[in-house]
């Protein structure tokens, strides 16, 4: 007995030296991955950008490879105007729905609902954009009808899908970190006299702020790189976005083309993806910086 | 004991894999015919783009068949592969349109092997049941918006489209004639709901009471979608092979009439027309010719 431990006692210095070098090895492969994939797409899709003219090709109101015509302000204009919308009416609908499972519904509902969210984020979005397609595109046809367009796929089934994609993301991001913010805030604020909404608004959410930020900005990050459930609901005509119009997004403007496209327009996909990828980037660190420091400050 | 039990079934694990991923990618053994074996060479063939995904279908197999033979396939259209065929750089040249008979391209023979047809497709509540070229031409350039214009019922055409670059596009907006004069793109418009696949086309028309696509013939699953007839005829097999339906094309080779081709290029003729590339033309969802 005595033997076994004191041989484990010295096989553990050259197993701790081999986990360390695992875990370094696991760290770099993470920050490698990051760097190798800015460097590739800097690479593949800044020479296209340059052929084209970076005038041309991020403020071009016209994308038609037929003809040579790589612009492709309607495919930003859409991404934005989609992840726009989706976050505008998710963000607060997550924050209530938060707010409720944790301060409001008794633990065994809540719990239960937390569950079923849960289950939500985990669905694949291939069956999102089913359910969009056989749901929410029929819906809208009767307000295209109503209102004398063609019926189609359009931008607004689109964010609508992306609402109800990127809620439980929210949600669940938001409900933990409500949860980490200490029991005493909320007494705290109740023993001064505030009612129970007050307290919520004024002492816990602003507490949980930094998490809620983290949640929305995974949302909004999960909004704009759809593609799948995208191109089942949006029409995927390539025209400058209105909401009851076929719209293409930037993911799907480069999934739908890349299978037959060569040359300088299988190049110009690449481009997309660049753009896509700045767009990612940017809005990451303007939402966290900008709504954390928000927070910091108050 | 256990860990010589767990080891041994590990090693039996391993030579299970390994054995299944043998049979999986191993090499296939030759089942080369006597005949056959005596062919070697280059055969050099191109033109149509079109044809790509067939002939691609047709040069693997006929090389596995034919270890020595390599059949080069240059992909740039088919007028420069009559072209090239007329100057003797090919000895084979892939067309997938009919030689022109304005003289510039006598003395080549042109041998379908494949039809390929193009059925324009409506959803099944539509009571419209036949278009003509030119009603066709007029939904896809945005003229006629609404389907009473050509005979179904008042409500506004939903035009269905694929993406640019897809084969079947070129091919219907060639055939309808909806390519703009000295440009290469097609007048297709631009708010056109687009899909990136067959399999798109007939779902968003299944869904879609208003909406017109165009898709593969052979696709067509018509208890989901309903063929529209072009110019009065009815695409099926039958009108396909007679000639009547007119919204498709024949893929063809192109030969010089008269010319002895080499063993090979001869061998790989025969090949696509015989028994086994009638098989791996079915198998690319095309219609065979015998």
């Amino acid at each position: 007995m005595q033997n076994s431990i004191a041989r484990a006692g010295k096989s553990k210095a050259p197993l701790e030296k081999i986990m360390n070098v695992l875990f370094l090895v696991c760290g770099l492969a993470a920050v490698v991955s990051v760097v190798l994939i800015s460097l590739y797409m800097v690479l593949s899709g800044a020479p296209a950008i340059a052929k084209i003219g970076p005038l041309q090709f991020l403020a071009g109101q016209i994308w038609n490879p037929e003809a040579k015509e790589f612009g492709i302000l309607p495919l930003i204009l859409s991404s934005v105007t989609a992840t726009g919308l989706a976050v505008v009416v998710a963000v607060p609908a997550a924050l209530c729905v938060a707010v409720f499972l944790t301060q409001i519904a008794g633990k065994r509902l809540a719990s239960a609902l937390l569950f079923l969210v849960e289950l939500l984020a985990g669905i694949p979005s291939v069956v999102y954009g089913l359910l969009g397609a056989i749901l929410i595109v029929p819906l809208v046809f009767q307000a295209q009808t109503a209102l004398g367009l063609p019926m189609s796929g359009s931008l607004l089934s689109a964010s609508i899908v992306l609402v109800i994609m990127i809620l439980p993301t929210i949600i669940s991001v938001s409900v933990s970190s409500i949860h980490a913010v200490p029991r005493q805030y909320n007494d705290v604020s109740l023993a001064l006299g505030s009612s129970k909404m007050q307290s919520i608004v004024r002492a816990v959410i602003p507490a949980a702020k930094s998490g809620i930020v983290s949640g929305i900005v995974l949302g909004v990050g999960r909004a704009i790189g759809e593609t799948m459930a995208v191109m089942m609901v949006a029409g995927n005509a390539p025209i400058m976005p209105e909401f009851l119009k076929p719209a293409r997004l930037l993911t799907v403007g480069i999934s739908m083309e890349w299978a037959y496209s060569s040359g300088i327009h299988r190049e110009a996909l690449f481009g997309i993806g660049l753009v896509l990828f700045a767009f990612i980037m940017v809005i990451n660190v303007l939402l966290s910086t900008i709504l954390k420091k928000g927070g910091a400050r108050k | 004991m256990k860990k010589t039990l767990s080891i041994a079934s590990l090693v039996v694990l391993l030579v299970v894999v390994g054995a299944v991923l043998v049979a999986c990618f191993g090499t296939p053994k030759d089942n080369n015919n006597d005949d056959n074996a005596a062919l070697s060479g280059t055969v050099k063939t191109g033109g149509s783009t079109s044809v790509e995904k067939v002939m691609n279908a047709l040069i693997y197999q006929f090389q596995g068949e034919n270890r020595d033979v390599t059949v080069n396939y240059e992909m740039n259209g088919s007028g420069d592969g009559i072209k090239n065929t007329i100057s003797g750089l090919y000895e084979i040249g892939h067309s997938s349109r009919e030689l022109k008979k304005d003289g510039s391209e006598d003395g080549l023979t042109a041998t379908a092997y494949a039809i390929d047809g193009i059925a324009l497709v409506v959803n099944q509540k539509n009571t419209t049941t036949a278009l003509t070229t030119e009603q066709v031409k007029d939904i896809y350039t945005g003229k006629i918006k609404n389907w009473k214009e050509v005979g179904g019922a008042d409500a506004l055409i939903t035009v269905v489209t694929r993406e640019a670059s897809s084969g079947t596009r070129s091919a219907f907006a060639e055939i309808v004639g909806l390519e703009k004069a000295d440009a290469p793109e097609t007048a297709i418009v631009a708010n056109a709901t687009t899909c990136e696949n067959t399999g798109a086309i007939q779902t968003t028309v299944s869904q879609n009471a208003n909406a017109i696509g165009y898709m593969s013939y052979s696709d067509v699953d018509s208890t989901k979608i309903t063929p529209l007839s072009y110019n009065g005829v009815a695409p099926s097999e039958a009108t396909l092979k007679d000639g009547t339906y007119t919204l498709k094309r024949e893929f063809y080779l192109v030969t010089k009439t008269g010319a002895q081709l080499s063993p090979a290029a001869q061998a790989f003729a025969d090949f696509v027309r015989g028994e086994d590339g009638r098989k791996i033309v079915a198998a690319n969802k095309l219609l065979p010719i015998e």
